[in-house]
């Protein structure tokens, strides 16, 4: 009796440290801010991004590089391609030190982001991305078929050399049964971070039955210069089937907002999807 | 205060409408400072991100598909300029194919392997399949949230008659963590 709970005591003490131990899980945490710089040319710029691993984390080495970046126009997928793929690339023109680091438990990695902009250039804005990658390590074991798990962080780098011109315009604004979508399009020479709500009116009111924020987008300007934002319609109950004037309102960092209004009639499952915000 | 107003016309059924400068000037009274202290705290965005380091299919028959143990994913200690920034969680496969045993032979692809939809806690998750060639979107921390996860995140591997050789059958996967906005 006594032998068979000794068993269960240590299978129970052996299911709690496995569980809190979290055997091979990555965790660390890290600096996400986007490098935003306004520059001239032959200005040299230096920032730092921060990755800390958690406490009980194996040394892990990482290895640090910049990229061109873009996203497709619905804002769905990320490409990373070899820096200069686009003409506005910033990462011919960045360095960063260390390109390699190895990590201990506790411990922070500092990487120094340097960009120096050239001398010959045009004024405009200009992107791409840094990443920080956790490097394989060559002496693990991989038991069994599976799957390997690294992580890996990016975050932008967006340089505004010179006067920039900031435009935008509103090209679609449309409704289904579960969505709302605005398709913008930047008319201006720089990376645009946009915020926007979109206001439902019933016929004849002035206060908005229900409004719809959505996320925050970033318009490039290449490979493509329009990009679709896009939010979940309010449960019906709020916004529920109808007739409505649709108004879109964006704001991406001018001194004024630009807008657009269309009717729409939205047609909501019976059993409504959608989500109260 | 920004302006909207109406200034354009109908465009395909859509009315646009922008602003002119707002400029307002008003006349505020500061405070003596002479005799205070400001203490500024200067908070980066950020986040601590937790993902699996492996996953194991324990594949006992070939000829039918295989699930892993639900895997558990977290961000949290959110910390973003503003409420309407978002984070997203992706992932990629490092190579084309799984890396097949001493003596080769047929192996499965990256595209054998898909994941569910869990429920999240304060995400949106899509189901999908693994690529070797994009980075597919796993989830998206909702906005304005300073936490996101699920812990029952299940990687199935489809059936592949033609595998021939036990023992490793491995692939390397990417979690891609991205806030990048300008």
């Amino acid at each position: 009796m006594l032998r068979r709970f000794l068993l269960i005591a240590l299978l129970a003490t052996a299911n709690v440290t496995a569980a809190d131990q979290q055997p091979g899980r990555l965790a660390f945490s890290a600096t996400l801010e986007s490098i935003k710089i306004n520059a001239r040319p032959d200005d040299v710029v230096t920032r730092q991004f921060r990755l800390t691993l958690e406490p009980n984390q194996p040394r892990t080495t990482f290895r640090v590089h910049v990229d061109d970046w873009w996203r497709t126009p619905d804002g769905a997928q990320s490409v990373y391609a070899a820096p200069g793929t686009l003409r506005h690339s910033c990462a011919t023109w960045t360095s960063v030190n260390p390109v390699d680091a190895t990590v201990s438990a506790g411990e922070t990695m500092v990487v120094r982001v340097s960009v120096k902009v050239p001398h010959e250039i045009t004024p405009s804005g200009f992107w791409c991305a840094l990443t920080v990658d956790e490097v394989p390590d060559p002496m693990a074991q991989n038991a069994g078929v599976g799957v390997k798990f690294l992580a890996s962080v990016s975050t932008g780098i967006f340089v505004y050399v010179g006067d920039v011109s900031r435009k935008a315009s509103i090209v679609d604004l449309s409704a289904d049964a579960s969505n709302v979508r605005v398709r913008v399009r930047n008319d201006g020479n720089a990376p645009l971070g946009i915020d926007g709500r979109i206001e439902f009116y019933a016929a004849g009111t002035t206060v908005p039955a229900a409004t719809v924020t959505l996320p925050r987008a970033t318009v490039l300007t290449e490979p493509t210069v329009e990009g679709v934002m896009t939010a979940p319609l309010p449960s019906s109950i709020k916004l529920p089937s109808g007739r409505y004037r649709m108004r879109a309102i964006l704001d991406f960092g001018t001194d004024h907002y630009i807008g657009a209004e269309r009717e729409a009639v939205i047609t909501r499952p019976v059993a409504s999807a959608g989500r109260d915000r | 205060m920004k302006k909207l107003f109406v200034v354009a016309a109908l465009m395909g059924g859509i009315s646009l409408f922008g602003a002119q400068n707002a400029n307002a000037q008003t006349t505020v009274t500061l405070p003596d400072s002479s005799l205070t202290t400001l203490f500024t705290a200067t908070v980066s965005e950020q986040a601590r991100v937790v993902v699996p380091g492996s996953v194991l299919f324990n594949v006992l028959n070939v000829g039918s598909s295989t699930a892993a143990s639900a895997a558990s994913v977290t961000v949290d200690q959110i910390v973003l300029s503003t409420a309407t920034k978002q984070l997203k969680l992706s992932i990629q496969a490092a190579a084309a194919s799984f890396t097949a045993p001493a003596g080769g032979g047929t192996t499965w692809s990256a595209s054998d392997i898909s994941w569910n939809n869990p429920a999240w806690t304060n995400a949106t998750g899509s189901a999908g399949t693994l690529s070797s060639a994009t980075y597919n979107t796993v989830s998206t921390c909702d906005q304005g949230t300073d936490n996101c996860s699920t812990t029952n995140l299940v990687f199935t591997l489809a059936a592949k008659p033609t595998v021939q050789r036990s023992g490793n059958h491995t692939l390397t996967v990417t979690w891609k963590v991205e806030s990048i906005g300008a």
